[in-house]
């Protein structure tokens, strides 16, 4: 029995759940994405521009909520998708 | 007559007792009977209330949930704390999903958002619907542990002999830096579990 009075309660994401990418529309850039971290030993800030074109695949192809980069944490480039 | 006398006697002591005590007790009666009402109001009244409060305070590891577009914007990495994040996945016993994280882990500061991926297979002849849940370890850590987009909480179905990837956008809240049980941590693992939709327990759900 655990003892600790601060137990884990998992929260709802911001934005809610991603649709699933049932027809693999941003497959390539997940490949991308998961290439660049491979080759960065797996440093995220390495291929912050790699993550940023798949969710703005997603966007485009409405799996995702369009979105201000600024507002996902992407700040070198602030392109307004709206 | 003696008789006659003692119970009219009777009768007026009883008499000169009632209207005070009557009224007395009529009085505690409504005291008590308000005390009583107020106590089961309150009652009802803590459940909103404490919640309230839990939310505000983050109490009992209760997160935040004002969600503020700006603070994702406004937010400032902190370099100085690199962090490994852990992907685990699991299945619930009679989930029959191959699922599975894409990278083991990944490396950076608070701060900064980070997405990652699951893939998940379904390799039987009929569609399965699946419903996840997560886990942070350390505990603590999961108070700063904020997914923007993710693929939790809502069912998911996958068609037979389907596969997809499925993304997690989260970042470290940067006020991890302010925590001195934390001070010390430099891994966090991110634990999905996925189970069959019939068979998921509704308790694992966040309380909104």
């Amino acid at each position: 029995m655990n003892y600790s009075s601060r137990r884990f309660s998992p929260t709802p994401p911001d934005k809610g759940s991603f649709p699933l990418d049932h027809d693999g529309e941003c497959k390539t850039f997940m490949k991308t994405y998961m290439q660049c971290l491979e080759k960065s030993n797996y440093e995220q800030s390495d291929c912050r521009k790699e993550a940023k074109e798949y969710l703005q695949c997603r966007m485009d192809r409405q799996l995702m909520a369009k979105e201000d980069f600024k507002n996902l944490g992407f700040k070198d480039e602030t392109k307004n998708q709206t | 007559m003696s008789y006659q006398r003692r119970a009219c006697s009777q009768r007026s002591n009883a008499n000169s007792i009632q209207p005070g005590s009557k009224g007395k007790n009529r009085t505690t009666m409504i005291y008590v009977i308000a005390l009583a009402i107020a106590v089961i109001g309150l009652s009802y009244a803590a459940v909103p209330l404490y919640r309230v409060f839990c939310q505000a305070s983050g109490f009992g590891g209760t997160t935040s949930r004002v969600i503020d577009p700006e603070k994702i914007a406004e937010m400032e990495a902190v370099p100085e704390r690199p962090l490994t994040i852990r992907f685990n996945a699991d299945t619930g016993a009679t989930m029959r999903w191959n699922f599975r994280p894409k990278q083991k882990e990944i490396q950076l500061i608070p701060g900064e958002t980070a997405l990652a991926f699951y893939a998940a297979k379904n390799p039987t002849d009929e569609p399965i619907i699946g419903i996840s849940t997560y886990n942070v370890i350390p505990f603590e850590a999961g108070l700063y542990f904020n997914k923007v987009q993710c693929f939790c909480f809502e069912e998911q179905r996958l068609n037979p002999h389907e596969e997809v990837d499925m993304p997690v956008f989260f970042y470290i809240d940067p006020e991890i830096m302010n925590d001195p049980a934390l001070a010390r941590i430099d891994t966090i693992t991110l634990s999905y579990t996925f189970f069959e939709s019939k068979d998921f327990d509704q308790s694992h759900l966040p309380t909104s």
